[in-house]
């Protein structure tokens, strides 16, 4: 386990950013479904949608919703990473580049609106 | 210090107790089993001093050359040793280098020249030097993710060596290479960037950069 650890964390960190990327990909590609489906809703009367809406009005559903927001913003964070690589930025501190602004400011962002998310859509219901 | 050696054989996995010294190697260590516990052990090397690229083996899960890894340096009393990834094992720890070396060929890896006479000048550039120390060991397409999935893969040391041939100015086969590599399905833009050849080529070469550079000059033309 120590040996996966010092392996992934340390210079094949970038296979863990490559797997995170296509995770966080895949999910809010789900993500997009449920959302085009919902809105379609409209489409059909404000009851309609009233309804599709009121199904997310569960526990269940908030916890998604701060998951979500981390699935955001470690996505797009990672894909300025990319996007610097590729122009040919930060190739000797790619590692870095993953742990301090991926993971580091990705992180410190994700705190700063789940904690309040939290608070407002859970806590207080 | 007596150390597991776990090795990952063509009938299965086998243990031995080695006594082996900090300043050894994962090679010494190899040796050391041949010569007293079982020398039916078959592996591959050639210089020991990390020239040739002959030793290149899985330890611990990580692609390196036996040679150039001290058993005291894998912070583990355990040590498991395996055939490199992606390559068609022969025996134990003997791997076929051929489809490596088919991928290689594909790139056209000699110089084609036109004037005889300049052939012995390497013209000096800053941008290549530190790639032209490749010694072709096959670590870096035995790390490759993409290399796992996509078999017709050029793989990193052949796009290392097509640049080093298109930055060569004596070089007249340019266009040919470029056509290898700009392939949808095998060239250039297969590579996902996941640094894993970098992080693994013994020779510090920086080789996602070499893609890079590739994808960004055949975007410019």
């Amino acid at each position: 386990m120590r040996g996966l650890i010092v392996k992934y964390g340390g210079p094949f960190s970038g296979m863990v950013a490559h797997v995170i990327q296509r995770v966080t990909g895949l999910l809010l590609l789900v993500y997009l479904f449920l959302h085009v489906r919902t809105i379609y809703a409209l489409s059909q009367g404000p009851e309609a949608f009233d309804r599709a809406v009121g199904a997310f009005h569960n526990f269940f559903f908030k916890l998604l919703e701060i998951a979500l927001l981390g699935a955001v913003i470690l996505h797009a964070l990672n894909g300025v990473r990319i996007t610097l690589i590729d122009l040919g930025v930060g190739h000797e501190r790619q590692r870095q580049l993953f742990w301090v602004w991926s993971i580091g400011l990705g992180g410190l962002i994700f705190l700063a609106g789940a904690i309040p998310l939290f608070i407002s859509s859970i806590l207080r219901h | 210090m007596t150390y597991e050696i776990r090795v990952s054989r063509t009938e299965g996995t086998r243990s031995y107790q080695v006594e082996l010294g900090n300043r050894m190697t994962v090679l010494d260590a190899l040796f050391r089993i041949q010569s007293h516990l079982d020398s039916t052990l078959e592996f591959r090397c050639a210089c020991r001093v990390g020239m040739c690229g002959t030793c290149a083996i899985n330890v611990n899960r990580f692609p390196r050359l036996a040679c150039r890894t001290r058993v005291s340096s894998l912070d583990s009393q355990v040590i498991s040793l395996g055939p490199l990834p992606h390559l068609p094992v022969i025996r134990d720890l003997v791997v076929s280098l051929a489809p490596f070396f088919d991928q290689w060929k594909r790139v056209r890896p000699a110089l084609r020249g036109t004037a005889s006479s300049e052939l012995a000048i390497i013209p000096p550039n800053p941008e290549t030097s530190r790639k032209r120390d490749c010694i072709t060991c096959g670590i870096c397409f035995a790390a490759c993710g993409i290399k796992a999935t996509h078999a017709d893969y050029l793989g990193p040391a052949a796009i290392n060596r097509a640049f080093l041939r298109l930055k060569d100015p004596r070089d007249t086969a340019g266009m040919a290479r470029l056509k290898v590599l700009n392939d949808e399905w095998s060239g250039v833009w297969r590579c996902h960037t996941q640094f894993n050849c970098t992080a693994a080529c013994p020779k510090k070469i920086n080789l996602t950069d070499t893609i890079v550079r590739l994808k960004r000059a055949m975007l410019r033309s």
